[in-house]
């Protein structure tokens, strides 16, 4: 039995091959774009380049909006193959069902990561009259291009290698509290969660970009650990249930997706004004704001479990 | 210095295709604050494509189009609708007014995207409104009005921006001899206001005019 019986992951693979197949043709122009362009031509060829700059920015935010909601889809399709993957409980089992899975994850995070970047490039570059953040744009594309393609690779090379009659090692087995890293205690992670949280607030407040950059990458990894080892087994309610993934399941009112949601999309509008101006040297500060609310956000929804768990039964676990 | 200046406009349908078609061909021309230029032609010779290049409606294939010294068709299509909403005042051959609204309503539709207080916006539209002569059927429907009247809308709604160039794309197409007059009325009006008005017509009643300054032939693309 192939896990391309799956109608669900069949459709995946082709808008998968759509898009790249759109960005191949997109990458064409794009480089053509950056080897000719030259602002201050009037003639035809220069004309026509911009005519077709449009075309390219339209494409590319098309993309970003389907690749949103194909890894919305991704995660789902997940969980439509634990029936299909013997051990498998969960999405952990599935995507640690071969060595390409949780690589995978990790590149489908960072294009999005890079396209959201691209986008704020493109709009400063919209707002200039010469577009003078042309070439840089392109050249970020460039690298999201050969990102998408490896990506699509990995794709390939991970769904044709799951296992379907070797079993995998679930949430029970590679979420053991062992795994902390620098012998931290989960009370230890916790605090740190809470200090590194209250300092991305000042930071913010002060409209310190660089420091907010730090700060968001330090509390993505302690988050990770938060939520999978402290926060994730008050939503199960089971103090022996850590796992980052089980809360995506309708068991649990998918409330995982808006917890890693909120926090990667406040992750993103914290380290983004950072790069941003690294590459184009303009401070968007507005952007610590929306970091500021959407991890608030994040850190009260995995907070209330906590403390409603503690109201209706006088203890922690 | 001029106004505006174009240098070597050329504009192409179609690139490449079968169907090309050059709609332009090398076309230099340069206006001076407040003179009133007529071009003539036939029905294709090209004056439509000219005025919308332009009112940066759309892009040539090759050459400039200088107004107060910035080539406007390298503008962003975000700058480009700024330029058209502050500098262009454009009268169209079927007026392209929005039926269903009233006369004053459809005069400030291109005010939408303005931050004016509301006083300046009711002192626009009046006088705007009065240049047109048409302030009398401010609260009258589209619908309800004669042709001459919808054009006469049509004149209020460019102007109300106050912008410094008026482009007029056959203006009397769809109007009688009478109110073809009346719109020469409002031209000369202009001149006495100091905007660039641009008017491209086949239309006779244009011919020897006292107060235009420039009259432009064209056919085929290009000027003769």
């Amino acid at each position: 039995m192939s896990v391309f019986l799956l109608d669900s992951l069949v459709v995946f693979l082709f808008i998968e091959f759509v898009i790249l197949l759109l960005n191949s043709i997109n990458q064409v122009i794009v480089l053509k774009i950056l080897k000719y362009w030259d602002f201050n031509a009037s003639n035809t060829f220069q004309y026509s380049l911009e005519k077709k700059n449009y075309l390219v920015n339209t494409i590319i935010t098309f993309t970003i909006g389907v690749k949103i909601i194909l890894f919305i889809f991704f995660v789902k399709s997940l969980d439509d193959l634990v029936p299909l993957v013997p051990g498998a409980m969960c999405a952990t089992g599935v995507i640690g069902a071969n060595e390409y899975g949780n690589i995978l994850l990790l590149f489908k995070i960072f294009i999005l990561f890079l396209l959201g970047v691209w986008m704020i490039i493109n709009r400063l570059d919209l707002k200039s009259k010469e577009l003078k953040f042309l070439k840089k744009k392109y050249y970020l594309f460039t690298i999201v291009f050969i990102m998408i393609c490896i990506e699509f690779i990995l794709e390939l090379a991970y769904f044709i290698n799951i296992p379907l009659t070797v079993p995998v090692f679930c949430c029970s087995v590679v979420f053991v509290v062992e795994n902390l890293p620098f012998d931290l205690t989960t009370l230890d992670i916790v605090y740190i969660f809470y200090f590194i949280f209250v300092s991305i607030l000042a930071s913010n407040y002060y409209k310190k970009i660089s420091i907010s950059f730090i700060l968001n990458i330090l509390f993505l990894f302690v988050s990770y650990y938060s939520v999978t080892y402290f926060f994730g087994t008050y939503v199960y309610e089971e103090p022996n249930h850590k796992c980052p993934f089980c809360f995506l399941q309708a068991d649990y009112y998918y409330v995982g997706y808006l917890i890693w949601s909120t926090l990667f999309v406040g992750i993103f509008f914290g380290i983004s004004p950072y790069i941003v101006y690294s590459i184009v040297e303009i401070k968007n500060k507005k952007l610590l704001q929306y970091n500021s609310i959407i991890l608030t956000v994040f850190t009260v929804i995995c907070s209330s479990y906590v403390l409603f768990y503690y109201i209706k039964n006088g203890v922690f676990l | 210095m001029s106004k505006i200046t174009i240098n070597n406009l050329y504009k192409i349908y179609n690139e490449g295709k079968e169907s090309e078609f050059q709609a332009l061909r090398g076309i230099d021309l340069s206006i001076k604050d407040g003179e009133i230029v007529v071009i003539k032609g036939v029905s294709g010779s090209g004056k439509s494509t000219l005025l919308s290049l332009i009112a940066a409606f759309s892009k040539p294939s090759s050459g400039k189009i200088l107004i107060d010294g910035e080539n406007i068709s390298k503008l962003p299509d975000i700058f480009a609708s700024k330029f058209r909403n502050e500098k262009i005042g454009f009268i169209f051959q079927s007026f392209n007014l929005i039926d269903g609204l009233s006369v004053k309503d459809n005069v400030l539709s291109p005010m939408v995207l303005t931050s004016l207080g509301q006083d300046t916006i009711n002192k626009r539209l009046k006088i705007a409104l009065n240049l047109a002569n048409i302030e009398h059927k401010e609260n009258q429907n589209i619908a309800d009005l004669s042709g001459g009247e919808k054009q006469r809308c049509a004149i209020a709604r460019a102007l109300v921006n106050n912008p410094s160039i008026i482009l007029a794309d056959e203006p009397t197409a769809n109007l009688d001899k009478e109110n073809s007059l009346k719109f020469l009325e409002i031209l000369k009006k202009f001149k006495e206001l100091k905007k660039i008005v641009i008017v491209a017509t086949h239309d006779t009643i244009f011919d020897e005019l006292p107060f235009v300054d420039k009259y432009v032939d064209m056919s085929d693309g290009k000027f003769v």
